[in-house]
């Protein structure tokens, strides 16, 4: 942003852009979606200051609408100690200030915040009036008050717009380069918005260029940048001619080859100032977020793969520049009769005071109609015949400045009054001062906080439930004495139910969870893969490959089970492309298809679940189920393997090293149950494309399942196990290691290498498939209950039909529910949260404090899985409240545009963020972390930790502390550190999950679970 | 009789069924029942019933059909008449007529099936049924009825529903606004299908389908006028040169109806309209060689577009016209069986592949084959295929912005002009300085306040100037003159002479 001002203005272009990467999307193309903070650019400031400066730069709403936070006032899901103990916390000064009658600030910001604040504009407190449904109790006051008024209100002096326009012109003016751009000030003045007439070929030209895939025909000149692909497109353009802008194929066809050329040609024109310059292109780009984007991000991270052509943001921006001074140049030249530069408009506007002033007052919407008409009508007008100034002024005269209208302070008092428990007219009849103080204390607080003030308020009445919850959960669990079965599951909140589940079902095991990649960052390459996918988190970048082989005497059957497949792809394939392309073969095989199509569809339709499995039940047949094995091990390191060249397979130390840290961090060292599960999740669904915001976070948005099949192999290794053992971490020959994957779709669990169990584990091992089954069929109960079609008191068997025909339904624009729920994550033992009904919305990370006193390793969790559940987390949080901006709307209309994203319709800008259907039952609030360490040790980390710093003290996490040694709780606040928590230890108790959660459709609050402690 | 010759008498249930499904879904929205979760699945099960039992009695017809010969035509009424020409009640159940109504019934139902999961929770969902509905009523008349004006019915319910829906997300201005463009392309071909339907009543005084076809009802000239207003209907309606920029601007509403409407359905009512009247294009062979020229054009045209679509919808729309297109070229070319054949599997394969849209990446997760490299080379060609030949472009500027251009001249005229010669009431001058109460606008305004004034005046003169005014006089003597007629006619002789009067008078 700041880049000296002498550099050559290509190398300040690249600082400007590498500011762009802090304000735009940075979602990657659709396929490899990954959560992250959608305001990561703006981490650096604290919470509330980053939404304000989001707020201002985008207009987005980075709160809940103040209706649905009062909403769940009344509905109790936040009380009025929340909001008083919320105003604190957000540290508004003079709360104790007494206003009148022991009424103090607090009381009356309480009050204010209660109320609706909204004023009506005139002419639909006019239409209220008129039809009845304003009370009469708001004129009476508003007289009353006016008759009391001590200070003159100054009147409404019809005359002074003179003064007032020059203020609004120089205020408009000082905007253009921060948060506006030529394009949206004149939509300001003139209702037009000049991209209108491009943005449709603009967009398909940039769809054009960043395709993935999608078009068989692409631009000739696409290999020497979007520039000049562009620019030989528009040379060539016709709709020049048919927009009336017929001088502009002359300009294109002396354009500068150059695209920075061309930047520094154009800027001068639109921006005299340099140092605006960073600042406009930021503005332009934000007209089209989603667009700007991905071209940004295609600029930053160069793909593989034939014809890719090159994509540079300086490209974009010298194209959205010049579009903008060509079109601008002609609104210029019909708004004012001739040929006008951007830069002169000022002073001409500077002459015609009366003029800007009704072109100014009609964006304000608080014109009665018929003032509305009349100036619309002058606007029109202005375009073709220029009216004189008399006409302006006439109006201008008319409008006049906007006075402050008693009946909004009237109203103020009365609605005060609800919550303050007074009369209305009790409060009007205090002295004038004392009122007057009132209604500035009311109206103190601007949007944004109060907007603040509620989301603490309600982060606050879901922590102290949670508190409560762990407060009364503390000591219930001992801990089995010697395991039947341990299993490692990921943090993710959705398998929180699980696990809970299969604690309830078998007391005896033991369940941990990590992040989901279970410390092997790789490369995996499954059988039949053109390339390797990385599974590790999104900031990793792995080093090592690993494939999947065929088992000794497999081979022919994978090599068939492989072609098999391969051809059923690209028959399908064929199908789709051809009857899309083809003039010959298109018409031929819709004939033919149709009818299987038809029929698909109807089956699917009438029985999703069992034409599903019905598919896959006859593709197992007819491929085969060849066994196959992880090419895991490699002979000796390569030498400096690089992400570009990894090295196939871990060598017998690395293999050890990752398997002790990573049973180390989860506190499993000793006291090893027969059979240790590693459990991956991944989801499936069909006709998603939003499928791998599903998926694991902590794999890229990737099936976590063969990092869990590789950790098991590992541990499992003779020479592992001699080599940990040497660490002191000894695996007793007795146990053995399994994999599998959960899918969090259909709660179905895919077993790996069951082959390979010992003969001496394979009871256990039957038990523990089966337990885990019956646990997910629970699981599967506890999920529908969020879910409309499901059936409202499903049996298990039922729940676990019904997820699974969401998993195969095309119709289902919500296969599952995905991270919806979650709120909170704990870092610590199980004991601390088993027994306890979480609700999935819970982060549960393994960590034994007791074996970690520095908090060394406590520290690499934080590291690791604060990055990754904050970005979860924050993702669905501004979805949520403002899912038009930092969301992608509904998903019923996208339409999936070059294989990198969705546009909302047949053209709209490319939408990021999540989709409608996957936020609406979230609840908004950043995650609380709560980590079983001293609060001393906490504070150390984040200290010594930049990263940690700035999630935890900028408030983009919540972070809470339980001490291992005396239990006590404490949470953390930026503003004034470790705060001391106090609070009941009572809860209420239930057999089992069900018993709490039958019949319930919404959130659920805490509670204790008799059957799920050993 | 076998009870399925008797179910071609139920065949009015297949469009009223829909039209049932919409009056009650309607009519919980309008009662204010259709709200939260708990009211979705009675609107998606009654919508569904209604398609699924359209789709029972459509294929219990086919059987019976295929067991003992097409029901053909059967006439259920007459709706209304005036003069020589008769709207009637009537259905057409000929091979062509069936086969299009099952495979439309059989979409229809797995298209509201799809969407009772699909828009859950959506603000829209019960206006989407209700939409629904109302264009498998319309589509099914198209198909089904056994003359053109109940045909028309449909067509223009189909228009309609269709606008609705793809202006489904109103809050998004392009959405509105591209709705707006289908809606007003459409009418065109409306145009076209009220002319055909005119000449037909002028010179055949019947809608009937049969009597349009029949061989040697019409001179030439009136049989190609006749059709060339039809084939301007179908073109519009199956978006083929010069009408086909609207399809491709109507992709904004939900997916389901997106493979419904352009996808599958209701893109080949114009191809069924030719097919239908396919006996009567036969006796006019210049525009069944017109309707080849078009068919190739649009064909290339589309072919030339779909190469360079990015995305899916896209992608498919002109992959579907281009189809289409060739259709219209087999209908030119005389076969029409062939027509038939590839409109029913075109009908299903488009409808799976619209549906599974979205998994566009799962299911073919490469690029095309390119294009071929002398189409490759040409920057001018690709620079038109992706600006779509600048078709829309045109008619925004040969007919939108006339229009609009002369709707701004006519109100200028009205607020200037004839708003002033009018007036408007509550914005007039006093007609008198010394006057201020009495204020007039316009004309008519001041005609009537000079009026009023006038007779102002004379009241002032004559009656309110108090005793002794001319008028008072005049009155007084007046009263006189009748009282005393009235004492003389009391008397007897002089009411028997009256009586005497009156009977002369009458006799």
């Amino acid at each position: 942003m700041d880049a000296p001002a002498d550099l050559p203005l290509r190398e300040r272009l690249a600082h400007w852009v590498e500011h762009l990467t802090h304000i735009l999307p940075a979602q990657a193309p659709i396929r490899d979606f990954v959560h992250h903070n959608t305001l990561h650019g703006f981490q650096h400031l604290p919470f509330a200051d980053a939404l304000a400066a989001a707020h201002r730069l985008t207009g987005a709403t980075p709160y809940l609408s103040e209706a649905r936070f009062r909403d769940y006032l009344a509905q109790g899901r936040i009380t009025r100690e929340d909001l008083a103990a919320a105003l604190d916390d957000a540290g508004i000064p003079a709360l104790d200030e007494p206003i009148q009658h022991g009424l103090s600030r607090r009381d009356v910001l309480l009050a204010s915040l209660q109320c609706d604040l909204q004023a009506a504009c005139p002419e639909r407190r006019k239409w209220l009036a008129d039809e009845g449904m304003d009370s009469d109790e708001v004129a009476k006051i508003a007289h009353f008050l006016q008759s009391t008024a001590t200070i003159a209100e100054t009147p409404a002096v019809k005359g002074d717009w003179r003064s007032e326009s020059g203020q609004r012109r120089t205020a408009l003016w000082a905007r253009l380069g921060r948060d506006l751009t030529w394009c949206g000030l004149l939509e300001h003045l003139t209702g037009e918005d000049v991209l209108d007439r491009v943005r449709t070929v603009l967009q398909r030209h940039l769809a054009a260029h960043l395709d993935l895939g999608m078009a068989a025909w692409r631009n000739p000149l696409r290999e020497r940048g979007f520039y000049a692909a562009w620019r030989a497109c528009a040379g060539l353009d016709m709709a020049w001619e048919l927009d009336e802008l017929p001088s502009v194929r002359d300009e294109i066809a002396w354009l500068p080859e150059d695209a920075v050329d061309l930047l520094a040609e154009e800027l001068p024109r639109l921006i005299p100032d340099e140092t605006l310059w960073p600042g406009y292109l930021e503005c332009l780009a934000l007209e089209l977020p989603g667009w700007s984007g991905m071209v940004l991000w295609r600029d930053r991270h160069a793909l593989s793969g034939d014809d890719m052509p090159p994509v540079a943001v300086a490209d974009y921006l010298a194209v959205r520049v010049l579009l903008e001074r060509l079109l601008v140049d002609d609104l210029l030249r019909r708004l004012t009769g001739g040929p006008t530069p951007c830069a002169s408009l000022h002073d001409w506007f500077a002459d015609r005071p009366a003029e800007f002033f009704v072109r100014d007052a009609l964006r304000q919407r608080t014109l009665d109609e018929e003032t509305l008409s009349a100036a619309l009508r002058l606007c029109r007008l202005g375009e073709a015949a220029h009216p004189d100034d008399g006409a302006w002024q006439t109006l201008a005269e008319r409008i006049g400045p906007s006075p402050d209208s008693p009946l909004d302070r009237a109203r103020l008092v009365v609605l005060l009054a609800g919550p303050l428990g007074a009369r209305p007219a009790d409060l009007a009849a205090w002295p004038a001062t004392v009122v007057d103080a009132l209604l500035a204390c009311a109206t103190s607080l601007d949007a944004l906080t109060r907007g603040q003030v509620w989301l603490l308020a309600y982060e606050r009445h879901y922590r102290e439930q949670l508190l409560v919850a762990l407060a009364a959960n503390q000591g219930r669990h001992r801990g089995a004495a010697a395991p039947s079965a341990q299993v490692v599951m990921c943090m993710d909140d959705r398998e929180e139910g699980t696990r809970r589940h299969l604690e309830e079902i078998a007391p005896d095991i033991e369940t941990f969870g990590a992040a989901g990649f279970f410390g092997v960052a790789m490369y995996w390459q499954a059988a039949g893969d053109a390339g390797r996918t990385a599974l590790c988190p999104i900031v990793v970048q792995p080093v090592h490959v690993v494939e999947e082989i065929a088992a000794p005497g497999e081979d022919d059957a994978l090599r068939h089970q492989l072609l098999r497949r391969q051809q059923r792809a690209q028959w399908r394939e064929a199908l789709v492309q051809q009857t899309r392309r083809s003039p010959v073969l298109g018409p031929l095989f819709a004939g033919l298809a149709a009818v299987p199509a038809l029929g698909a569809l109807v089956a699917g339709s009438l029985a999703p679940a069992w034409w599903g499995d019905a598919l896959l039940r006859w593709r197992e047949r007819r491929d085969g189920m060849p066994t196959t094995r992880v090419a895991m091990t490699a002979e000796a390191a390569a030498v400096a393997p690089t992400p570009q060249a990894p090295q196939a397979g871990f060598t017998d130390d690395e293999q050890a090293a990752r398997v002790a840290a990573f049973l180390r961090m989860i506190g499993l060292t000793r006291n090893f149950a027969p059979l240790v599960l590693m459990l991956g999740h991944g989801s499936d669904s069909r006709n998603n494309p939003h499928r791998s915001a599903y998926d694991c976070g902590a794999c890229s948005g990737r099936h976590g399942g063969p990092n869990a099949r590789v950790f098991a192999a590992m541990a499992n290794r003779p020479a592992v196990r001699a080599r940990l053992a040497a660490q002191g971490l000894a695996i007793p020959e007795t146990t053995w290691f399994v994999a599998a994957q959960h899918n969090t779709c259909d709660d179905a669990v895919h077993w790996y290498d069951v082959d390979l169990v010992p003969p001496a584990r394979q009871a256990d091992f039957d038990t523990l498939v089966a337990q885990l089954a019956e646990a997910c069929r629970a699981h599967a109960a506890e999920r529908c209950r969020r879910l409309a079609s499901a059936p409202p008191h499903p049996t298990p068997w039922q729940a676990r039909r019904h997820v699974t025909g969401r998993l195969h339904d095309i119709s289902q624009a919500r296969p599952e529910l995905g991270h919806a729920t979650n709120a909170a994550a704990f870092i610590g033992r199980r004991s601390m949260s088993r027994g306890l009904f979480l609700d999935r919305r819970v982060f549960l990370i393994s960590y034994d404090p007791t074996e970690d006193p520095e908090g060394r390793i406590v520290e690499g969790i934080l590291l690791a899985a604060g990055p990754v559940g904050a970005g979860i987390s924050l993702e669905y949080y501004f979805s949520t409240v403002d899912n038009d901006r930092f969301g992608c709307g509904s998903k019923i209309t996208h339409n999936l545009t070059g294989g990198f994203g969705v546009m909302a319709g047949a053209e709209s800008d490319l939408r990021t963020g999540l989709p409608w259907q996957m936020v609406e039952i979230h609840e908004a609030m950043r995650l609380l972390v709560v980590v079983e360490q001293a609060p001393d040790v906490l504070s150390a980390i984040v200290a010594r930790q930049p990263a940690l710093q700035e999630l935890v003290g900028n408030g983009w996490i919540n972070l809470a502390a339980k001490d291992p040694s005396t239990a006590t709780i404490s949470v953390y606040c930026p503003r004034r550190g470790w705060l001391p928590w106090s609070g009941p230890h009572v809860l209420p108790q239930v057999g089992r999950s069900v018993d709490w959660f039958a019949g319930e459709r919404d959130a659920l609050t805490p509670a204790l679970v008799l059957g799920g402690v050993a | 009789m076998s009870p399925l010759r008797d179910v071609a008498q139920l065949i009015w249930l297949v469009p009223a069924l829909p039209l049932m499904a919409l009056a009650l879904v309607g009519g919980r929205v309008l009662l204010g029942r259709a709200h939260g979760d708990a009211a979705e699945p009675l609107t998606a099960r009654l919508c569904g019933l209604a398609a699924l039992g359209s789709l029972c009695i459509l294929l219990l017809i086919d059987l019976g059909a295929l067991l003992y010969g097409a029901p053909g035509y059967r006439l259920f009424g007459a709706w209304f008449a005036s003069g020589r020409w008769q709207a009637t009640l009537s259905f057409l159940m000929d091979p062509l007529a069936l086969a299009v109504a099952t495979v439309a019934a059989l979409i229809g139902w797995l298209v509201m099936r799809f969407s009772a999961n699909y828009l859950h929770r959506e603000a829209g969902f019960h206006r989407f049924f209700i939409a629904l509905c109302l264009f498998l009523a319309g589509i099914q008349l198209v198909f089904l009825s056994g003359n053109g004006l109940l045909a028309f019915v449909g067509w223009e319910m189909c228009g309609v529903s269709s606008f609705l829906l793809i202006g489904y997300a109103w809050e998004r201005p392009t959405a509105t606004g591209n709705a707006l463009f289908a809606f007003i392309t459409n009418r065109a071909g409306d145009a076209g299908f009220l002319l055909g339907l005119g000449f037909a009543a002028a010179w055949l005084g019947s809608f009937e389908w049969p009597s349009l076809t029949a061989p040697g009802a019409l001179t030439m000239l009136s049989a190609r006028l006749l059709a060339f207003g039809f084939i301007v209907a179908a073109l519009a309606k199956s978006a083929q040169l010069p009408f086909t920029p609207w399809i491709a601007r109507a992709l904004e509403g939900p997916t389901p109806s997106s493979a419904i409407f352009y996808g599958a359905v209701m893109v080949h009512a114009g191809v069924y309209l030719m097919l239908r009247l396919s006996p009567l294009l036969a006796q006019v062979p210049d525009l069944m060689a017109g309707l080849v020229v078009a068919g190739v054009v649009t064909a290339l045209y589309a072919w030339l577009c779909s190469l360079v679509q990015t995305d899916v919808k896209s992608a498919l729309i002109f992959a579907t016209v281009f189809q289409v297109a060739l259709m219209f070229v087999a209908i030119g070319l005389g076969w029409t069986t062939l027509a038939t054949i590839h409109l029913c599997l075109h009908a299903g394969w488009r409808t799976w592949q619209f549906l599974m849209a979205p998994s566009w990446l799962a299911l073919a997760p490469h690029a095309p084959r390119p294009a071929p490299a002398w189409l490759q080379r040409s920057q001018l060609l690709y620079t038109a295929a992706l600006e779509r030949f600048w078709l829309d472009r045109l008619a925004l500027v040969l007919l939108a912005k006339p229009t609009a251009g002369f709707a701004h001249d006519m109100q200028e005229l009205d607020t200037q002009f004839i708003d002033r010669v009018v007036g408007e009431p509550g914005r007039g001058d006093p007609v008198q300085a010394d006057l201020p109460l009495i204020a007039a606008d316009g004309v008519p305004g001041r005609l009537l306040a000079g009026v009023a004034q006038r007779c102002q005046q004379v009241e002032m003169h004559l009656s309110l100037r108090g005793r002794g005014g001319a008028a008072e006089l005049a009155l007084r003597r007046m009263g006189l003159w009748l009282r005393t007629v009235e004492h003389l006619l009391e008397r007897p002789r002089y009411l028997m002479m009256a009586v005497m009067a009156t009977f002369v008078v009458i006799l």
